[in-house]
Order: C-alpha cells, then structure tokens, then sequence
C-alpha cells in the first residue's frame, strides 16, 4: 500500500515546511551560543542533568503540572491538548504498528490511518484501539471547547484577562481550532461508511448512516478528508511563527535549563529559546500590579515577550515594568522574565560612553579599616531613622564597623543596570569593589536590597560575606551578641520585591520581628508579596500611579490589624509612609527600640 | 572650611533670547513629561543628589536651563547622573525626575 491520497499533500507539505523551519531556528540558535554557553553544554550534556531534564519536559511539556498549580481549570485545558494530541499519536503509531507491522509506513500513512484502512483484517484489539482514540479525541476536543471559551469569558476559567495575538497567532489559532472537530467529522463519516469507530466516532457514524444514504457519504467523506488536512497543513506552516513555537521550544529549553545556560544582562543566542518558549498563556497577566491597580494592559511580560520577539519592541514598553518579579513566579515556563526584560533595555539604551564618572578617581575620603563594612545605600540616606538604628544595633552588638558611604557614597550600579545602562554601571561596580578591598572588609551590610541583590550578582567580592542588615540584625540576636526585649505589640512585615523575590530572603526579617514582638501576615506575602509601586525599575509611571499602586499594597498591611506596619527596604519605607494610616518602620528601627541595654 | 553649598545660590539676571534658543527639543520634553512644568524650583532634587554631592553637578540646574532650551553642556552634565532616583523621591512636586534625567539625555544625546 502506497498511502497516498491527494487530500494528504496539505498535510505534507505544512508538515515538511514546519520540520524545516524548526531545524533552520534550532540550529541557527545553537551555533550562535556564546563560547561560555557551548562549553556548558558539552560539560553537562552527558550527565544526570539530561536525565532529570527529560523527566521535566514529561512533567511541563505534557503534564504541564506547573499550570495546574497556578490554575487547575487552565492546567486541564493544556494537559487535555498537549498529552491528548501526544497520546493520539502514539496510539495511532502503536496502532498501525500493531496491524501493519514494524515495516516503514509513510508519516500520513500514521496520521490517516482511520482513511487508508477503514477495515482490517485484525478484529481481536480493534476494539481497544478505537476506544482508546475516540478516548482521547474526546479529551483533545474538550480541550479545544475550553479554549474557545477561554477566548471568549477568560474570566470563567479564574483569569481576568486573556491576550490579544498578532496574525500568525490568529492563523494558526483558528487552524488548530479547526483539526479536532474536522477530524472527528471525517473519522465519523468514514466509521458511517465501513462501520468501526467507539463510542464516539462510531456512534456519530451509525447516526450519520441511518440518516444519509451512501452516495451521499461518499461524495462527503473526501472534502472532509481534504478539510482536515488543509486545517492540519496550515497549522504546522503558521505554527513556527506564532505562540504555538512553545510546543517544541519548551524542550531544548528545559535542557539548556538544566545544563546551566541563563540570560544574562546583555542579549544573547539563549534568549531566543526562552522568548519563543512563552506559550502566551498570560498567566503573567493577572499577578501584574500595574493591570490590577492601574489599568495598564500591553506592558506586561507576555506583551514584552510578544513585541521583542516580533522586534517590535518599543523602549516604553519595556520601561513600563517594576521589575517585581510577580509574573515570573507564576509563569508555568519558568522564563527569566526581569533578566529579559533588563537586557532589551540594555540592547535598547545602553550608550558605553568611556569619559562618564571620570570624577570617581580619587573619590574615597573615608577613613578607617574594620571587620565590618556598612554600605547604607542612597536611599537609606533618605531615612536618618533606619540610620540611626543601624548606628545604635552595631554599637549594642559591639561590632567594629567601618562606613563605606556615610561621607559621599558612590551609587551600587543596580539603578543604572535597571535602566539598561550597563556600561556605566560597570563603573559605579569597578569603583565600590576597589573601595571594599581597599578598606579589608570581611563583611558587608548594606541596609537597602537594592544594593544588596547587584552586590550578590554583579560584584566579584569573594571573600566578604554580603549581608543584608535583616540577615545581620538576626544573626547577632540569634547568636546572642544582640539582646532585645520582647513586647506584646502586633507588628505585619512587608516583603519587599528585591529582598524577597529578589535576593530569597524571607525568614530572616521575620525571625527578627517575632524577637522583639508578634507578626501578622498580610493576604499577600513572601513570593506573592505585592510591590510598593515605587521600583526604580519603573520610570514611566507617574507620582500618582506610584500613589495607587501604594495604597492598594498598604491597605492589605493594614486589614491585619497591626499598629505597624515593618519593611526592610528604604524605598519600600518611603513610598508606605506616605499612604499608610498607621505607622511605618524599618526593620533596624524597630529591632533598635527594643535593645536591652544592660545585659551586655 | 569648604564652602557649605545649599544647592543653589544667586543667578545672574538673564533674559531668555528666543533668537539663540531652539525650543524644540525642550517642547518635545515637556511634551513627554507634561509635569515638569510643575516644577517650583526648590532644589530638593539638587540638595539629595548623589551625584552632586560629589561634583558641581546641579540636577535643579540643568533641567530649568534645558527647559528654557539652553542646551550647551546639559548631555555632559547629566550624563553625571547615577540614576539613584533620591530626586524622585523627595520631589515636592512628585516629579518623575529620575525619568526626566532619562528623557533628557535620550534627546539630547546628539548635541
Ligand atoms: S511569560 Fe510565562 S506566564 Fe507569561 S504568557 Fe509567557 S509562558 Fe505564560
Ligand atoms: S515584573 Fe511586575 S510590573 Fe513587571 S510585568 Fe511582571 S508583574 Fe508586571
Ligand atoms: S525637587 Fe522637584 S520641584 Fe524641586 S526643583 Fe527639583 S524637580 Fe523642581
Ligand atoms: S537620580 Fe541622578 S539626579 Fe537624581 S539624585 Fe540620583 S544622581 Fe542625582
């Protein structure tokens, strides 16, 4: 049997077309790796990582567990296409296996398989093959019900918003809405023609038979053959360039992923993988503040992915960002949202510019040596308090603190590196390093978690242990250098976006507050922190958008009921202070109004 | 003892000469950030400045030149900037500052 009909050669064709493209894409990405990249590759490549990989892409690309975590109705929808699909395949290839034998067969030969051979000669599994398919279609089909419901109410599947595409995604979309239904149609009028089919091919059959007569069944069975395929066909041709590109690309990430490879802050070859893997489920929509509170509606990480990958992206959007990292922790790929999204800046802005800050030469007058460096950071300058506190906490711990920034610090870098400007970041980073080592610090505190998260991933400060004071002030309690006294007062902690999603630091600031007094949580907390709205990332925005963002984020604080409301974070101190009804500290302040004084 | 600088002093009396200054660029800053015409000249922005606090480097100073679209050396000047956005923050006028320091060198980069 040759298995060739006419009707398949749509099908072909979009099929040969696709497996072009996606060789051409994934092999124009992999040549272009960086050398650091390709190294990485070769040193992981044969090791356990693999190993762990593949069981990944069961779980993401076919499971899609991570979906049915974040939203089980959305995660149902996925898994019912993408495992359905698989499944329908498999079984197909299992299938024609089973009557044909191991012998070569053609890809439409698997693919038609309902059309080639109608009836076999093989009755004993026939049952339980056409069970398990129309099992499955069925699944398949639910999916594809739920996704046209998606479209049109997101909000019955638990989202507020769904995203808007751009042509190939409309292509390919109403393509795929299309293969399913077409082919249960042509299945049902073939199982009307030859019989077979279960319960749900075999069962429209038998009702199609009963009611059309044979001449007519004959002249349909062709056109809805060729439909099908046509539908098929023009899916896998729009699909490399359109969202469906996450089917395939969720794999070679996933191992690149697990080989260690990672965005960095400027592009790179990698990114192509984790951009074109955004399924745009637009998961990443409803955690984003600025939708929520603000009503901004094409800034957000599926829209960024969306126009970058496209290259259409505009400085504005990818301003438009507080760089929370709110939709990174729910996005079911795992995609490296901030880093992307800083390195477009970076490609769209960063002008090196080899005379700027040439004033820093010479700049450090500060004195003195000391076990311990304090880098308070700009904005802690803002707030004298948390100072003062910090002053008073190193002073009862005893410790012997040289101040890095108390007589005209350098910035850390990280607001420029927000910014995209890389280059000049590099500076600000080059001159703290030289400050750092010039003083012999072994240990640095910095009271702000902006500084704090580019001293972790942008310096190379090997040999100094970088804390932030939440870390410092709880280790000197814990281990006893720092005595406090403990109150009844009812205190709710804020986690600030670069402290917490940040940097990973959540149970230090809290081990410090219950030391001194009880914690109550607000409704959003630790990784699902909301953000004060006040991101240096963000320069679009305006005061009073900062204000709402503010105020929604505070009222949750409030509703706990504490009489303060604690942060880490200066910035996050600012922006609370100035809407929040009852009071505002820092963590150092309120750790320094309980020190016990006598007991050293 | 060094001087104690407040961040702003006295100015000279100066007109502006429509002849000599090309309001362009400033009109096209201002149309992208309306609310610096709020702005009262406080000199809070220069008086928290990070970079001023290290240099001659008047933020308060260049942006009030560039509106009245004085360009000469304002790329250079803000090119100072550490964008530690201070300014931002103790903005009386809630003047998105750390954005304008953005917005002027982006459009005044080819001076
Ligand atoms: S970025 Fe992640 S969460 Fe957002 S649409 Fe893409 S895959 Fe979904
Ligand atoms: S990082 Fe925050 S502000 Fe930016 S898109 Fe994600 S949720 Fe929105
Ligand atoms: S702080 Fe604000 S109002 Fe005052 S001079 Fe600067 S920009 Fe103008
Ligand atoms: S952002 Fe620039 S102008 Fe504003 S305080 Fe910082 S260094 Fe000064």
């Amino acid at each position: 049997m040759t298995f060739f009909a006419p009707f398949t050669l749509p099908f072909i064709i979009g099929a040969a077309v696709m497996a072009a493209v996606l060789v051409a894409k994934y092999t124009l990405w992999t040549i272009h790796l960086p050398a650091e990249d390709k190294r990485l590759i070769r040193r992981n490549m044969f090791s356990a990582k693999s190993l762990a990989a593949v069981w990944e892409v069961v779980r993401e690309s076919l499971l899609h567990v991570r979906i049915w975590r974040v939203n089980p109705m959305l995660g149902y929808m996925h898994s019912s296409l993408a495992l359905g699909w698989f499944l329908l395949i498999a079984i197909g290839w299992i299938e024609t296996v089973a009557y044909l034998g191991w012998g070569w067969v053609p890809l439409q030969g698997h693919v038609f398989f309902k059309y080639f051979m109608p009836v076999n000669g093989i009755a004993e599994h026939k049952a339980g093959f056409e069970f398990a398919m129309d099992l499955m279609l069925t699944v398949v089909l639910s999916g594809v019900a739920l996704a046209w419901i998606k479209r049109m109410r997101s909000r019955l599947m638990g989202m507020r918003r769904t995203t808007r595409h751009v042509a190939f995604d409309r292509i390919a979309l109403s393509a795929l809405w299309f293969v399913f239904p077409l082919r249960y149609v042509a299945e049902s009028i073939t199982c009307a023609i030859y019989g077979g089919g279960s319960f749900l091919t075999g069962t429209t059959g038998k009702l199609l038979g009963e009611h059309l007569d044979s001449a007519t069944l004959d002249a349909l069975s062709e056109p809805a053959w060729w439909l099908y395929s046509i539908a098929l066909g023009v899916f896998f041709v729009a699909m490399p360039f359109s969202r469906y590109m996450h089917i395939f690309t969720e794999i070679p990430l996933i191992f690149l992923r697990r080989y260690k490879l990672a965005p960095s802050v400027e592009e790179k070859s990698y990114d192509n993988f984790e951009v074109e893997a955004c399924s745009r489920c637009g998961i990443c929509i409803d955690p984003c503040q600025l939708q929520a509170d603000l009503g901004i509606d094409d800034v957000q990480s599926v829209y960024f992915l969306r126009d970058r990958r496209y290259n259409m992206l505009k400085l504005a959007t990818a301003n438009n960002c507080l760089m929370c990292g709110r939709c990174q922790t729910q996005c079911p790929v795992g995609i490296n949202l901030n880093t992307l999204r800083l390195n477009s800046r970076a490609k769209l802005r960063n002008i090196p510019n080899e005379g700027r800050y040439g004033y820093l030469a010479g700049l450090d007058r500060s004195t003195g040596e000391g076990r311990t460096g304090y880098f308070a950071g700009c904005m802690t300058t803002l707030t004298p308090r948390t100072l003062a506190a910090m002053n008073a906490i190193f002073e009862a711990a005893g410790d012997d603190v040289w101040r890095a920034d108390s007589d005209g610090g350098v910035c850390c870098g990280r607001p420029l590196m927000l910014s995209g400007e890389t280059a000049a970041a590099r500076k600000m980073i080059d001159y703290n390093t030289g400050l750092f080592r010039r003083h012999g610090i072994t240990r640095l505190v910095t009271s702000c978690p902006i500084c704090l998260k580019v001293f972790r991933e942008q310096y190379d400060l090997d040999g100094i242990e970088v804390l932030h004071h939440s870390e410092y002030i709880c280790r000197m309690i814990e281990s006893g250098r720092l005595h406090v006294d403990r109150s009844d007062e009812l205190y709710t902690y804020h986690d600030p976006c670069e402290l917490g999603r940040g940097c990973d630091i959540y149970d230090e600031p809290r081990r410090a507050i219950e030391a001194v007094g009880r914690l109550a949580e607000p409704e959003h907390n630790r990784r699902n922190s909301l953000c004060c709205g006040a991101s240096l990332a963000n320069t679009v925005i305006d005061d009073k958008q900062q204000r709402r963002i503010a105020q929604r984020m505070a009222a949750e604080l409030e509703a706990t009921g504490a009489g303060t409301i604690v942060t880490a974070c200066p910035l996050c101190h600012k922006s609370i202070e100035r809407v929040a009804d009852c009071g505002t500290m820092d963590l150092a302040e309120v750790v320094a109004k309980n020190i016990l004084r006598d007991k050293r | 003892m060094r001087s104690i600088r407040f961040g702003y002093g006295i100015s000279k009396p100066r007109a502006i000469d429509i002849d000599s200054n090309d309001l362009r660029k400033s009109n096209e800053i201002l149309r992208e950030m309306p609310e610096l015409q709020t702005c009262i000249g406080c000199g809070s922005c220069t008086a928290s400045c990070t970079a001023g606090n290290l240099t001659q480097f008047n933020f308060r100073r260049v942006h009030t030149l560039v509106r009245r679209g004085e360009y000469m050396g304002a790329y250079e000047e803000m090119n100072k900037c550490m964008l530690c956005g201070k300014c931002r923050l103790v903005c009386p006028r809630g003047i998105n500052t750390r954005g304008l320091a953005m917005l002027i060198k982006r459009k005044l980069g080819d001076f």
